[in-house]
């Protein structure tokens, strides 16, 4: 059984307590407090959704929700595997992903004597290829919510508990840590300077757009700015309205690592390396959205 | 680094094989089991298309809530109650059409909105099922039953009926 193929029970259950993920992600907490808490189980998660006790009922609505999951049609599978695609670095990343899983005290810092930062223009087109697939696993998970572009707005701007999370680790990890605070413009800028040759370069995008319905590298820019402009208000008035800053968020990375000699832009690219925010969140957020699907459907 | 490259295939390919050995012993039954490979019978007839359902939902504004839909699928939406930027409450429209086991908790409701059966399940959920095919729901883990059942009333329930 593939990764892809196994019940959302399971993908949720197997999910680490305890990582170099989870200790990024609860360093985030001060950006939307409160809102994440790192549930692995999938029984608490009925709970966490339901507030219900009665475990006949419980037991009805985790079954409906993994059957829910099972079925491919629904959607919901294929926004896990966005996720984990955005995550998936291969590679060196493998093993150190291998690593994190298998100890709490993965040395980061000594990792990333064998990182390379990335340029600006390569960490901006990540950057935008990341908010691409948000946007996608979001329409598949939750399809599209209302009945016009300002509802569809409100759902995403909206986002709590996993997705508020993965929302922030995205803007601190992957935009205003290794960017700045002129990440915005320089994601547009990085959009502008987008070719077909680029895109198609591009590991994560070229698996992500095989997921899109009708869509081929040739509709791909048209996809990315679309989606960029419609969701970049968002981003901003979030980012501004949590503080997210490159100073803070740089501060508590520094704190976890234990080692304040590091550069900037080796330890964003390092996260990005170890980090798997987009799976770790993103298996949450499904896990929690078929429950509450389920809920309302028995 | 030829070196570093063989460490690393020799330790990633020993430290799978260790994951498969271990995951392959410690693998428990669990009350999930029976579900892990089922999958919904599929309904008689096609659900409804979900963007359907949005306009009978109250109305966004009412009593001070503010109304953000979360979900739309084939068959069922979802939408949250919020004050205050909290959630209060989720609301919920499904197909149940043909969906008897859902249904038939209905038989026994004592309760009734605009002529519908009305029902509790579990502690936070108060449903009603329109015109026997679709099933309202409105879920809470701050209001009660009352608050909840004044809700359903908010709904265009009379519409939904003639859907």
């Amino acid at each position: 059984m593939s990764d892809s193929d196994k019940p959302i029970h399971l993908l949720l259950e197997e999910l680490p307590t305890t990582s170099m993920t989870t200790r990024l992600l609860h360093l985030l907490d001060y950006v939307v407090p409160g809102q994440w808490q790192n549930i692995t189980n999938f029984e608490q998660m009925v709970k966490q959704v339901t507030g219900e006790e009665d475990q006949s009922l419980i037991q009805q609505v985790g079954e409906r929700a993994i059957m829910l999951y099972n079925d491919p049609n629904n959607g919901y599978q294929k926004a896990v595997w966005i996720y984990q695609m955005l995550d998936d670095t291969g590679g060196m990343a493998g093993l150190a992903a291998l690593a994190d899983k298998l100890s709490s005290s993965f040395n980061f810092s000594k990792f990333l004597d064998d990182v390379t930062p990335k340029a600006d223009s390569v960490q901006a087109v990540d950057a935008v290829v990341k908010l691409v697939g948000e946007l996608c696993a979001f329409c598949y998970s939750n399809g599209m919510p209302g009945d016009s572009v300002g509802d569809f707005a409100a759902a995403f701007a909206n986002a709590e508990k996993e997705d508020a999370m993965r929302v922030a680790a995205f803007l601190a990890f992957d935009c205003v840590l290794p960017l700045g605070p002129d990440f915005l413009e320089k994601l547009t800028s990085g959009i502008a300077s987008l070719t077909d040759d680029t895109l198609s370069g591009n590991g994560r995008f070229s698996k992500i757009v095989s997921y899109l319905p009708s869509v081929d590298l040739f509709g791909a820019k048209e996809l990315i700015v679309n989606n960029f402009n419609a969701t970049k208000d968002v981003l901003a008035r979030f980012a501004a309205q949590h503080g997210i800053d490159q100073g803070s968020v740089f501060g508590r990375v520094q704190g976890i690592l234990g080692n304040a000699d590091q550069k900037l832009d080796y330890v964003a690219a390092g996260i990005d390396l170890v980090s798997n925010h987009f799976e770790h969140t993103g298996i949450q957020s499904v896990a929690r959205r078929v429950i509450s699907r389920a809920y309302g459907e028995i | 680094m030829p070196n570093f490259q063989m460490v690393r295939r020799v330790v990633r390919s020993g430290l799978l094989a260790l994951l498969l050995a271990v995951s392959a012993c410690s693998k428990e039954p669990s009350r999930w089991d029976q579900a892990a490979t089922a999958t919904l019978p599929a309904p008689a007839a096609p659900k409804v298309e979900g963007a359907k359902l949005n306009s009978f939902f109250l109305a966004d504004g009412t009593d001070g809530y503010s109304r953000v839909f979360t979900q739309e699928k084939p068959g069922f939406v979802e939408a949250k109650l919020k004050k205050d930027g909290q959630e209060v409450a989720t609301l919920t429209i499904s197909d149940a059409s043909s969906d008897e086991a859902v249904k038939a908790k209905y038989a026994s409701a004592a309760d009734k909105v605009e002529s519908q059966p009305l029902v509790t399940v579990g502690k936070n959920q108060s449903a009603v099922l329109v015109n026997n095919k679709f099933q309202l729901k409105v879920s809470s883990q701050s209001l009660d039953a009352e608050a909840r059942k004044a809700l359903l009333a908010k709904f265009d329930i009379n519409g939904l009926a003639k859907l």
